[in-house]
């Protein structure tokens, strides 16, 4: 599954111009994240999804169940949404830039990704 | 600086006297003499002197003992509701910001910390006292953000017309009763003015006396467009090169316009609290304190993300909801909390 997930974030996300970096956190807590931009580092992203992450829950007791979140900050975004099965993406994009405007479709394809071995 | 023609008669309230000597030994050489500054150490001094003399402006200290500017400004306002007034402090706050301008100060400033601070502050207390001269003119909010009046006005329940200007496009935005009814910028009309208008990098804004616009253009809930206007900025800002400051923005086309879509966005929800979570304003939230908890717990988040990742200043949250959108704006010195169902197109 890693393995696939890898090849999603390098083949799918990196297509799209203005994305800074991308992971995902496997349901087990651990991550696998692909840095584009030398600001923002893969363990820095580990460290950043880990941390929205592990928030999620906290919108549930507040009666929210979002599809997903978009954290925006003045030189960048990040898109976290997680999937039924646990696995927890983050996406750290310029905003203004094509992967911005393609974040709900690269979010859909993460949904609908079928990483079955 | 434009110099006045006639002296101006300037009233400056404080018990910090040294404070006192400074402005008027400095300000007096800084007009060339176009002030006289008189100075009062407290309010009832103060009241004694504007029994005596007619004042063009006076500038409060907030922080005064027995009765503290706040008090005083509410009595000068009733007292005297022609008389400019400006508040100065040395510990601003949002609280004490919104309660002086409540009470009838056009102007609230921090004091200066050095001699251009100083200086600053005497340019913006002469262009205010400059300004009484127009007609037309309730005054100039310069230390208040252009979305902060908007604010202030619909949730006033006001009606004004905001006239905003920068060097190469001049606007206005009506207010009618709290209600954003009609922009335009130049050629542009409606939600892609008031977008344009509210993503200048600078200029200048004026609160008028309201008449109506000739057509209204504008039917949204003010809550959503000011968010959709902040979303519209910062979008903006992003992609405008920083090496090209005199570059005219590009006018929002319609078409383009997020808002100016056919949807309808209806407001199911609104909280707005100041910096240290206290309520200003809210409206269908089933529990002020939960929501308040929230946006606490989303500013931590943020600044957590903000020390990993070098992406500059927390603005908002959004969350996309099975059947509804939730933006949560986290600022120093406010925090809003907008919850809106967007029907007949897509969010």
């Amino acid at each position: 599954m890693n393995e696939k997930l890898k090849q999603w974030l390098l083949d799918g996300c990196a297509l799209a111009p203005g994305l800074l970096g991308g992971g995902v956190r496997l349901p087990d807590g651990n991550c696998v994240s692909h840095s584009f931009d030398e600001n923002c580092p893969a363990e820095r992203l580990d460290e950043t999804l880990r941390c929205l992450g592990d928030s999620l829950p906290s919108f549930s007791t507040h009666g929210f169940m979002p599809r997903w979140l978009t954290w925006t900050f003045e030189k960048g975004q990040i898109r976290l949404a997680e999937r039924a099965d646990g696995l927890v993406l983050g996406l750290a994009i310029r905003p203004g830039s094509p992967a911005a405007e393609n974040l709900d479709l690269i979010t859909e394809e993460f949904f609908n990704l079928d990483l079955a071995d | 600086m434009t110099t006045p023609a006639k002296q101006q008669q300037i009233l400056f309230v404080d018990d910090e006297t040294s404070f006192l000597d400074t402005v008027r030994a400095v300000f007096t050489a800084w007009s060339k003499n176009g002030w006289r500054i008189e100075v009062a150490s407290s309010s009832d001094q103060a009241l004694e002197i504007l029994k005596t003399r007619k004042f063009d402006l006076i500038v409060v200290d907030v922080n005064m003992p027995v009765l503290d500017g706040i008090q005083f400004l509410r009595i000068l306002n009733r007292r005297f509701p022609d008389l400019k007034k400006a508040a100065i402090t040395g510990y601003a706050s949002e609280e004490k910001r919104s309660a002086c301008l409540a009470n009838g100060a056009e102007l609230f400033i921090e004091k200066p910390r050095s001699s251009e601070g100083l200086k600053a502050i005497f340019v913006m207390l002469d262009e205010l006292v400059t300004w009484k001269q127009q007609a037309g003119f309730r005054g100039m909010l310069r230390q208040v953000g252009l979305q902060d009046v908007i604010q202030m006005e619909c949730l006033g329940r006001n009606s004004s017309i905001l006239e905003v200007q920068d060097r190469q496009v001049t606007g206005r935005i009506y207010i009618e009763d709290g209600r954003i009814v009609h922009a335009d910028a130049g050629e542009i009309k409606g939600e892609a003015a008031f977008q344009k208008l509210l993503s200048l990098p600078g200029g200048s804004f004026q609160l008028q006396h309201f008449e109506p616009p000739a057509e209204r253009t504008i039917e949204g809930q003010w809550e959503f467009l000011l968010m959709e206007a902040a979303r519209v900025r910062d979008e903006t800002a992003s992609q405008t090169p920083a090496a090209e400051p005199d570059v005219e923005p590009e006018p929002f086309p319609a078409a383009e316009s997020p808002v100016a879509a056919e949807v309808s966005v209806r407001v199911t929800e609104t909280l707005i609290c100041s910096g240290h979570g206290k309520p200003l304003y809210e409206w269908q939230c089933a529990d002020v304190n939960a929501r308040m908890a929230l946006l606490l717990e989303i500013g931590q988040q943020a600044a957590r993300v903000g020390r990993l990742l070098p992406l500059g200043k927390f603005d908002r949250l959004e969350i996309q909801l099975p059947t509804s959108r939730a933006v949560a704006q986290v600022k120093p010195n406010r925090m809003v909390f907008v919850q809106v169902v967007t029907e007949g197109g897509h969010s």
